[in-house]
């Protein structure tokens, strides 16, 4: 089935969605080490499925396989790529915890990682194009304990060379969108490590033949402009929301011309937006690119969120984007 | 010279004590039920501190979400927003709002003081966010003059300290804003100002007083610093060699340092040795009638399982610096 995407203001998701009882119950057996690993990809599969329903029922055009399978974002590749070890639980905020990964060897890739799910969400997704996101290697890097490289260049570009393997299976897939997640970013904006994530994404990215997208969000955002603008990506996918779009006066002044994926959702909040409000939020958007350029989606992963609050947030936010278009032509 | 060894504020909490949060929160077990669990790690905290031979005992904050939670939820006039990163840490802090006037209605910390004098007989250490941190990560949507919301803030924290002031030896007040190089020059000034502001209302010896700051350390903040009258904690693990500098560059002549010497936000355990030994390259630059071996921050960015044994590298450091051992 083909689906023929609006030539402007498509609509996206970030990546991660609640995560489905199926899903809950897989991590668990995992963790249980329950051998009969077709059950648990049985329950991971009956998650994504209604994941995809949901952005479906929603109208969303670019989709993901919601990281059903993902405990944490920087846990599932750590247990993936050979090398890393996993700590004990390490409190990211509130009373949430994640299982911090350790850096103890060399990083290599040693298998496909989302090929599978990004397949399947594909096979059910009515035509619809599947996002994969990878967490990117400076993220990975700085939210893990280096005990092997002492050298933070060196770890992140072998993180860049593994992921770069894992980029190859998924365009052989035929995988036409590629986001790096590096939320990190936004916390270190030094010159020296802008310039290790340039070289990164250079490895992971180069010459291949998909949207290239880098997600990044919640630190002092506006800090990384104009420094990352040379980035070898097409489009930045970034949290504006929750920052009250303060970032947009930055875009503007260095006239910001690659794609621009606009947060219209604040993730963090169970408050549904109105569609009146995200149609001005996408306006706002419209300043600094145009149409063509401009992917209205939440500022960041959905899976915080209740799922009915979460359906109900895109269901506006598909509303507001069908709205806009329809007031721009 | 007088010579402590203390954490720098949170102990991570007990697995058992996360469980119980988690389970209160779902409405499972009720506050009292949660209240004997928080008792029960709170003694489990100061038993592994008091062990490893530290002479400052922490309460460990072990009920605390963030820097500011205490007090964005016990003051009136403050809402919750949104998550924002902590920092530069993968650790998030809930933006208080203020909207509506600044006030302290009843204790907020009192009880945690109590409950750590009532289970150490050590000195004890008590940690309340600084006014200009609270201020910088706020976002205030009431106050016209940053000058009124200053000051409403200063009351709420005078009021507190003059409640829990005969419950503790120390208080750490924290700051890490004063260190934020990406906040200007002259803020960071006016910082330190309102600190003595707010030391100068309270009846603690300044001496006793710790401003925490960690994250960074340069000589340009350094220098903002030491118009601090009180004593100071510095991180020395985050930016060494700019830190080391500072030191070296203008020394220290107040009455109390705080070193952070051992990092908690790594899990590699540290050699006492060779941190004794930067101990003593330190020692050399400055004249201080009192110093604190510490962590270079709180000790929540490790795992449970792992802050033991930061502790008891501090508990030896300690030794090693007072000639026990060799």
């Amino acid at each position: 089935m083909k689906y023929i995407l609006p030539d402007k203001l498509p609509t996206t998701v970030v990546g991660s969605y609640p995560r489905f009882p199926e899903a809950k119950k897989a991590l668990k057996l995992k963790k249980d080490r329950y051998s009969n690993k077709e059950i648990i990809e049985e329950l991971i599969q009956s998650a994504i499925r209604r994941v995809v329903e949901d952005y479906l029922e929603a109208g969303i055009d670019i989709i993901s396989d919601g990281e059903q399978r993902r405990e944490d974002m920087a846990v599932f590749f750590a247990e993936n790529i050979k090398g890393f070890k996993i700590s004990g639980w390490v409190r990211v905020f509130d009373n949430v915890y994640y299982r911090k990964p350790i850096i103890a060897g060399r990083v290599k890739w040693t298998h496909e990682i989302t090929v599978k799910d990004w397949k399947f969400a594909s096979t059910i997704s009515r035509g619809r194009p599947v996002k994969v996101t990878l967490t990117g290697p400076y993220t990975m890097y700085d939210w893990s304990y280096d005990e092997y490289y002492g050298d933070k260049k060196e770890a992140i570009l072998d993180l860049a060379n593994a992921l770069r393997k894992e980029v190859e299976h998924l365009i052989a897939a035929g995988a036409k969108y590629i986001q790096i997640d590096e939320p990190a970013l936004s916390t270190h904006a030094e010159k020296e490590d802008i310039e290790i994530e340039k070289e990164a994404l250079e490895i992971i990215f180069q010459g291949i033949n998909a949207k290239r997208i880098v997600h990044i969000c919640y630190g002092k955002l506006e800090r990384l402009f104009p420094d990352i603008l040379d980035f070898p990506v097409d489009q930045f996918d970034l949290e504006t929301k929750n920052s009250n779009f303060r970032l947009l006066s930055i875009l503007k002044e260095y006239s910001y011309d690659k794609e621009l994926g606009l947060g219209v959702i604040d993730v963090h909040s169970t408050r549904i937006e109105r569609v009146n409000e995200i149609m001005k939020d996408i306006m706002k958007g419209l300043e600094i690119v145009p149409p063509e350029k401009l992917y209205v989606k939440p500022d960041c992963g959905l899976k915080r969120l209740p799922r009915d609050v979460a359906l109900a947030k895109l269901k506006n936010m598909v509303i507001a984007a069908k709205k806009v278009r329809e007031e721009l032509q | 010279m007088e010579l402590y060894s203390g954490i720098c504020g949170s102990y991570p909490r007990p697995p058992e004590l996360r469980k119980a949060i988690d389970r209160y929160e779902k409405g499972y077990i009720t506050k009292e039920e949660l209240n004997s669990v928080y008792l029960k790690s709170l003694r489990m905290i100061i038993e592994i501190q008091e062990r490893a031979g530290l002479n400052i005992i922490s309460s460990g904050l072990l009920m605390w979400d963030d820097l500011l939670r205490p007090f964005a939820k016990g003051l009136e006039g403050i809402k919750l927003n949104g998550l924002l990163r902590f920092f530069d840490n993968n650790f998030y802090y809930r933006v208080p709002v203020i909207v509506d006037k600044i006030r302290r209605k009843k204790p907020i910390v009192l009880s945690e003081a109590k409950n750590l004098a009532k289970h150490t007989t050590r000195l004890k250490k008590l940690v309340l966010p600084g006014p200009f941190t609270f201020i910088q990560l706020s976002r205030n949507e009431y106050y016209s003059s940053m000058r009124s919301l200053a000051d409403d803030i200063l009351d709420a924290l005078v009021d507190e300290i003059k409640d829990l002031a005969k419950f503790i030896d120390f208080l750490q007040i924290d700051e890490p804003s004063l260190v934020d190089s990406e906040i200007p020059i002259d803020n960071r000034k006016e910082g330190v100002n309102l600190v003595n502001e707010l030391v100068s209302r309270i009846d603690i010896p300044r001496d006793k007083i710790i401003v925490a700051t960690y994250f960074h350390l340069d000589e340009q903040c350094y220098q903002i610093l030491l118009n601090l009258k009180t004593g100071l904690h510095i991180d020395m693990i985050s930016t060494p060699r700019k830190a080391f500098n500072a030191l070296k560059e203008y020394g220290f002549k107040g009455d109390l340092i705080s070193l952070g010497l051992v990092d908690s936000r790594n899990i590699k355990v540290e050699n006492v040795e060779e941190i004794a030994n930067k101990a003593y390259d330190i020692l050399d630059e400055i004249h201080a009638k009192a110093v604190i071996f510490s962590t270079n921050t709180w000790l929540d960015y490790i795992p449970f399982e792992n802050a033991r044994s930061k502790v008891e590298v501090l508990g030896k450091l300690l030794q090693i610096m007072r000639g026990e051992v060799t």
